[in-house]
């Protein structure tokens, strides 16, 4: 313990006897530990992001749907395109025939709309969103003003909607539009709710850049042609998974797919889609502690040189050691010790580098970033052990030198 | 404790020692055969020119080299077969050394470097910082102690060098050309400053080439080709010079 301080002075009064060769030397791995805390952040921050919006799809609710969730691999969309359509007796069968479902909500959308009132008009980049009178049950969404249209609105098919806070803002701002009348491809719709705010997903893009109108009115403005998606809410959490596979099995059936074939439709829970980011986190993880390692190791030969430097420099200083009575362990110990405190310095000057992007990050891009302390730990842990690795032979180098020949060096 | 040559009981007891370099392929044998011992108190110049042996004698004697063959016994210890570590430790404790050209660290104060020794014992902080001031106390170099080497005189310097070697109280002091770098005023300071050790009881071994400081010692042992061709009183070994190379050259 004695002996290990001893080192920690001399490494440190090395440091601080050179202190901007030191810093030089210690760019590789000050940048690769800035890089990772900064990924890291990035990408923590929006794993946090995505599980709170995630969280506010509707609890124990799953959806059937011909397609993939967006998915982050390759996909093969005229695959997806020759599947069967989801279609209203579908939905009616899941009703009827699976006990441990609760409430089966049929639903169908349509992005890039343009909403007008005879003064305004949005961008077009609405969604448009048909939904039957129970669509609040088995998503975030509630209403902040007004109401949801009721069964008879839906079943008529009725022109009302419910604006989003985006749309409201662009069509109506400043006022309560609850009563005015907007143009949805160019029919009027009377406006009956706005919308509670939610904010964005993943926070890029915005979910209050949306009407809900009656799925009947919804099917006249855009055809029937068109696959449902259907989402499904278990009657019990206890029974999610059972509900799923009720309805898996149900469908298999409706659709003849063989016992030998895997589903032909999608079945997404707020599970699924999370962990499909997940594993595109996890992807990124591994690259950024793998850009991480490759700077790590830049910074390693950065030291294994700077450390060869320095033996070399010290050559009659060891040898005085020797000469003194200091043994080869010691003499590895210091240099060692100047080795790691020499990458740990770096990996500290990284680690506050990266705080400090992420904090920018934060605070002029609105990236929603979080540091988790493994990370910390782990890249100080990293800077250890490349202290370690590439100072272990320049000390070794010195614990050998004969102690007669180095004194005679200059 | 007998100051002539006996055998039993002294503090360095070198028998039949040789040391052979192998150097491009060429046997280079810088000492050839080398009997002496040195009793506790004794001080004991060894002399020679350059080529003699007497820097690898001092390489021997100081536990920075092993001898090819022969037995060196120090304090009781046969050190002629030690590792390398069990040499550092016997160094730390046994020999205090003085330099020609001082070997102090350059970043370090005085006080740094005479505590030096007593950090590879492994002592505390604290107390090594005491014997440091006592040390250079000694030497009369309190008032300089935390200044750094550039900013001392070559005297001061070999001084500090002194209460380095004095520190870790060991059995012997060995310098080697110890006034080499100095002004012929510092080297005498510095001679005065060896009388008063050997006064105190210090066992003090000094290798040089100079006659005239070889003569200020009580014994001198002449070194040449690697053997002894003299060893008794110091003025005389050191004044008896021609004869002796004579001596050689006719064997």
């Amino acid at each position: 313990m004695r002996a290990f301080l001893d080192n920690l002075r001399l490494a440190l009064g090395t440091f601080l006897g050179n202190p901007l060769r030191s810093l030089l030397t210690l760019l590789g791995i000050v940048i690769g530990v800035a890089t990772v805390i900064t990924m890291m952040g990035l990408i923590e921050g929006l794993r946090i992001k995505v599980n709170n919006d995630m969280g506010r799809m509707g609890a124990h609710t799953f959806q059937v749907t011909k397609w993939p969730a967006g998915g982050f691999g390759r996909i093969n969309w005229a695959k997806y395109a020759k599947r069967q359509d989801f279609e209203m007796p579908d939905s009616r069968a899941i009703e009827e025939s699976c006990p441990s479902v609760g409430t089966v909500v049929p639903t169908d959308d349509e992005g890039g709309q343009k909403l007008s009132t005879p003064s305004a008009e949005t961008r077009p980049s609405v969604r448009v969103f048909g939904t039957p009178a129970n669509y609040p049950l088995v998503s975030g969404v509630s209403v902040q003003v007004g109401r949801y249209f009721n069964d008879v609105e839906a079943l008529d098919g009725r022109h009302v909607v419910l604006l989003g806070t985006d749309v409201a803002d662009a069509l109506f701002p400043g006022m309560n539009p609850v009563g005015h009348e907007v143009r949805i491809k160019g029919r009027p719709f009377r406006v009956i709710g706005l919308l509670q705010k939610r904010g964005s997903m993943l926070g890029m893009f915005s979910m209050d850049n949306q009407v809900m109108i009656p799925l009947r009115a919804f099917h006249q403005l855009y055809g029937k042609a068109r696959s449902l998606d259907i989402s499904v809410q278990a009657k019990d959490p206890a029974l999610f998974k059972k509900a799923q596979d009720e309805v898996s099995a149900l469908m298999r059936r409706r659709r003849d797919v063989p016992a030998n074939m895997p589903n032909d439709f999608e079945i997404h829970t707020n599970e699924s889609v999370t962990a499909s980011f997940n594993q595109l986190s996890n992807v990124i993880t591994i690259a950024g502690v793998g850009v991480c390692l490759l700077s790590l190791v830049v910074g390693g030969i950065g030291i294994l040189n700077i450390m060869l430097v320095s033996v070399m420099e010290r050559t009659r200083e060891i040898g005085v050691r020797k000469a003194l009575g200091a043994r080869k362990r010691r003499i590895l110990g210091q240099f060692a010790t100047e080795a790691i405190l020499l990458a740990l310095l770096g990996g500290a000057i990284g680690v506050g580098m990266g705080f400090g992007l992420v904090f920018l990050g934060n605070w002029m891009l609105g990236f929603p970033m979080h540091v988790p302390p493994w990370v910390v730990g782990l890249a100080l842990f990293m800077s250890c052990g490349v202290g370690l690795l590439f100072g272990i032979y320049p000390a070794a180098q010195a614990a050998k030198l004969d102690p007669v020949e180095a004194m005679r060096a200059d | 404790m007998s100051a002539a040559s006996g055998s039993a009981g002294k503090l360095i007891q070198v028998e039949d020692i040789t040391r052979v370099f192998h150097v491009g392929g060429e046997e280079v044998r810088a000492l050839r055969g080398v009997s002496f011992g040195i009793g506790r108190g004794e001080w004991v110049a060894i002399i020679g020119q350059s080529g003699s042996g007497k820097s690898t004698m001092m390489n021997v004697l100081g536990c920075l080299d092993t001898p090819s063959s022969g037995r060196y016994m120090l304090n009781g210890k046969d050190v002629s077969r030690m590792s390398d570590d069990e040499l550092a430790v016997i160094r730390n404790v046994e020999i205090g050394f003085i330099f020609q050209t001082f070997q102090l660290l350059p970043k370090e104060t005085a006080l740094a470097n005479v505590e030096l020794p007593l950090v590879y014992r492994g002592m505390a902080a604290r107390e090594r910082r005491e014997r440091a001031k006592a040390a250079l106390d000694k030497v009369q170099l309190t008032h300089r102690m935390h200044h750094r080497p550039n900013e001392l005189s070559g005297g001061q310097r070999q001084r500090v060098a002194i209460a380095r070697a004095l520190v870790s109280e060991p059995s012997m002091l060995l310098a080697d050309e110890p006034t080499g770098n100095l002004d012929s005023a510092t080297g005498e300071e510095i001679v005065r400053l060896f009388e008063q050790l050997h006064q105190a009881g210090h066992t003090l071994v000094l290798v040089t080439h100079e006659p005239k400081l070889a003569a200020r010692c009580p014994r001198a042992i002449r070194l040449s080709d690697g053997q002894i061709v003299a060893d008794g009183n110091g003025r005389e070994v050191a004044m008896g010079t021609a004869s002796d190379v004579l001596n050689v050259g006719g064997a």
